[in-house]
């Protein structure tokens, strides 16, 4: 995989271009940008035809060892790889280590071992095992195996150890590869670790550098799934920059988690360039429609932007406000969903658990998101990224959040919003 | 031979089989023209199993059906005559008919109980008591806007015998007559009248002469596939189809499994609708012309052929059943492309069934069916003496 940085814009962002990838060669992938999530190989929700369906789609999409790893043995079978094992042959695809949508749980790791978790219970991943079962995925990139087990309040002896043992594991890998004629094409990211630790940080990010790498993942902040929404960037700010600080322009940098519309520019700022779009995915689970603007920017008529300024990120399609509302998710959206059906009709199927309710909020969602990182691009590429950032920033003030609970055991969770109990958010 | 008259329907037979009672018609709806014999899925609550109606189009479905029960609880008949129709709501250009919700709320709703007036219930929301009268049904299924709407009956178990079998077949002709009074949509809604009398030859044919004395446009037989022997089953089928006139549809209510399907058809049923087929998506089951797979089993794990490599359908032209074995029933998108299968599997015997039927080798079809949906020969006896009424001896080769 090549990469290269055209330029580096406004507060920090980044435009490039990732290019000559393993079995897709001939793609190319403009970043910043957001890989298309997976379930077990398929984008949530929806089958192959459907997902056709939304425009912008990214180039690449994002497979988990976790979900897969009780089938490696029949994609080893296969011969052809978990994307078109999948039927995602188009897909460039990029293997994480966890899902990013599901809480990794804690203390599951040790010194030659990562723990994860798929249906079939607990597997113990080595060095060995895990190289293993990415011949047998033959993705495009992966994520080295890591220990992330740290968030911002790790203790010290923690953070140490997982900087230690992802090293540790990237060095095994490293050696373990000349053997591996299936990986040579495939390019590996290595995984920065050091929780909330400035001195682990570097530590992790300078050794990390200093080994052939194609790219970094930046890992240990949090311990993923659906409270990553929740996750400020930042409180984070000054490690993150002197930790990217460590890092070679050259090569792109990659984090997993739920980015909302004002944290992706957060990160853009730092220097970040590829992410997952999990985000989407838990709106839609929650039953929720993005409706957070970033088209009317530029309009003449509404110079200030405060005639398409959306109050919040998303409408919650649960509330019975929609009962009666005909009209589509968002007035003026080109998506499958809102071409067809209505706020009426999708709220109907949250009433009455309806699969099809799902479909419909994914497909709205995910367009949206990937068109946002279309916006973001363009606005890099125009010089128009801090009226984006002014838009964005004014929609975020009208966020009201009553209640935000948590099942932490699953990727879902409920927010209330109510018109009453405003409180300003963050 | 179309019979057109004052309904919102017309049938025009395309070709009848020398052997058999099937046919093979042309059934001219308000939004579609529809080809049978016809396998309606159901969409119960105005959408099928994550399916957007492209799909279902795509799959050449041209008829589904909807539960006025469940429709007139939620969204509610209001809701849906403001959205324009349930067409419009669900935005389904094609065929829908609607049930009464009269057999729904006996077998959903512990507290049902009959009286002349109407079914009398217990609301699912509040314990209040509610009534569904033949008029309501009629009012809600008015509301919705189906293609073919029926008519309230009084539903009794295919197990239950005595007077209670002859009071419901009365009161379903009594209740017909104030559906027909109540409905404001004849020009373009056709009402669909049932024949009742349980597993009694007598009242059956009595309930198929009191309702041929009214106008209306096609026929429901009710009152099976409920539990009782099929030897009962399909002594029933054909007797009312034989009674029924030949120049309306007749629509066997419940009816889907694929045996059934075939058996029926020969005995001169038009019309079936079926829940199995999409509900048995949903736990990783893949109809196919051998019987069912259960994807879920190990053994199709390194299994990289699609479900069947004769169906025409999406999932077959994309999907291994090793892959469709890593995500049934644990990603909602395996019930979607299992469905689409299922749905396809199910059109397919249909369509295969019409062009036998026009080109007359239906009980050909009949026998290549049976031989390999039982390769070990062991036919149900039901089907063998079924098929025996209408002249087709299937042969354990
Ligand atoms: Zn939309
Ligand atoms: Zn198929």
């Amino acid at each position: 995989m090549k990469f290269v940085v055209n330029s580096v814009k406004s507060g920090g962002c980044r435009l490039g271009v990732m290019s000559d990838f393993g079995l897709h060669g001939k793609k190319i992938v403009e970043t910043p940008m957001c890989m298309l999530y997976t379930r077990r190989g398929s984008a949530p929700h929806l089958t192959a035809d459907m997902l056709k369906k939304i425009q912008w789609l990214p180039p690449m999409a994002q497979m988990s060892v976790t979900n897969m790893i009780e089938h490696h043995e029949a994609i080893e079978a296969y011969k052809q790889g978990i994307g078109k094992f999948a039927n995602m042959k188009d897909y460039i695809v990029y293997t994480a280590l966890h899902d990013p949508a599901t809480e990794v749980m804690s203390g599951q790791n040790d010194t030659a071992t990562v723990g994860v978790w798929s249906k079939s219970g607990k597997v113990r991943l080595d060095v060995e095992m895990f190289v293993k079962v990415q011949e047998a995925f033959k993705p495009d990139m992966y994520q080295a195996l890591s220990d992330g087990d740290t968030d911002l309040k790790a203790g010290k002896k923690r953070t140490n150890k997982s900087v230690t043992r992802t090293l540790t594991y990237l060095d095994d890998i490293l050696e373990r590869l000349p053997k591996s004629q299936v990986l040579k094409d495939a390019a590996i990211f290595g995984v920065i670790e050091g929780g909330n630790s400035e001195f682990e940080r570097c530590r992790s990010a300078r050794e990390t550098a200093s080994r052939d790498v194609a790219g970094f993942v930046i890992e240990g902040f949090h311990n993923q799934g659906p409270q990553t929404e929740l996750f400020k960037i930042s409180d984070i700010r000054d490690i993150f920059k002197t930790t990217l600080e460590c890092l070679p322009e050259e090569k792109p940098r990659l984090m997993h988690g739920a980015f909302p519309p004002d944290q992706v520019l957060e990160a853009l700022e730092l220097g970040l360039d590829v992410f997952d779009s999990s985000y989407p995915y838990h709106v839609t689970e929650r039953g929720g429609a993005l409706v957070f603007d970033f088209v009317h920017i530029a309009d003449p008529e509404d110079m200030d932007g405060n005639k398409a300024v959306q109050k919040g990120w998303e409408i919650d399609l649960n509330d019975k406000k929609y009962f009666e509302d005909f009209g589509p998710l968002i007035e003026d959206c080109s998506c499958y969903t809102c071409k067809n059906f209505s706020r009426a009709y999708i709220n109907h199927l949250r009433n009455t658990s309806e699969l099809l309710g799902s479909v419909l909020l994914m497909i709205h969602n995910f367009q949206h998101y990937f068109n946002y990182f279309e916006a973001i691009r363009r606005a890099l590429a125009e010089d128009k990224y801090e009226q984006l950032k002014t838009h964005i920033t004014k929609q975020k003030k009208y966020i009201r959040l009553l209640t935000l609970t948590f099942i932490l055991s699953q990727t879902v969770y409920v927010a209330v919003q109510t018109e009453s109990g405003l409180r300003q958010w963050p | 031979m179309a019979s057109k008259g004052t309904h919102a329907l017309s049938l025009r037979i395309l070709a009848e089989c020398k052997t058999t009672k099937a046919r093979t018609c042309k059934l001219h709806l308000p939004h579609y023209v529809v080809d049978t014999p016809v396998f309606m899925p159901v969409g119960t609550q105005g959408t099928l199993k994550g399916l957007v109606p492209e799909q279902l189009e795509e799959l050449d479905c041209k008829i589904m059906l909807g539960n006025t029960y469940h429709l007139g609880n939620r969204p509610g008949h209001e809701l849906l005559k403001k959205a324009g129709g349930l067409h419009n709501f669900m935005k389904w250009n094609r065929c829908l008919l609607t049930d009464s919700g009269g057999f729904q709320m006996v077998s959903l709703l512990k507290l049902a109980e009959i009286t002349e007036e109407g079914v009398k219930f217990q609301s699912p929301h509040d314990d209040s008591e509610m009534m569904l009268t033949p008029e309501m049904s009629i009012q809600i299924q008015n509301a919705i806007g189906a293609d073919i709407i029926m008519q309230l009956d009084d539903v009794v178990h295919s197990c239950v015998t005595g007077p209670r079998v002859e009071e419901a077949m009365y009161r379903t002709i009594r209740w017909l007559d104030r559906c027909l009074k109540a409905h404001q949509r004849p020009h373009d809604q056709n009402i669909f009248p049932i024949v009742q009398g349980g597993l009694y030859p007598e009242l059956r044919k009595k309930c198929v002469q009191e309702l041929i004395k009214r106008e209306v446009p096609g026929y429901a037989i009710g009152g099976l596939s409920g539990g009782e022997s099929k030897d009962d089953f399909w002594r029933m089928v054909t007797l009312s189809t034989e009674y029924l006139p030949k120049d309306k549809p007749r629509y066997l209510m419940g009816v889907g499994f694929a045996v059934d399907l075939v058996v029926c058809v020969a005995l001169g049923c038009d019309m079936f609708d079926c829940v199995f087929p999409t509900r048995t998506a949903r736990f990783g089951n893949a109809l196919v012309p051998t019987g069912n797979l259960s994807l879920k089993n190990k053994k199709y794990a390194k299994d990289f052929s699609p479900i069947d490599d004769q169906c025409p359908c999406s999932t077959c032209k994309q999907y291994t059943r090793a892959y469709l074995h890593t995500i049934v029933t644990n990603e909602t998108v395996s019930c979607q492309l299992l469905s689409v299968h299922n749905v396809a599997y199910q059109l397919t015997l249909m369509t295969g069934i019409q062009q036998s039927i026009v080109e007359d080798r239906f009980p050909q079809l009949i026998q290549d069916f049976f031989d390999k949906q039982f390769p070990d020969t062991d036919y149900p006896q039901w089907a063998v003496d079924a098929l025996a009424s209408v002249n087709v001896n299937i042969k354990k080769s």
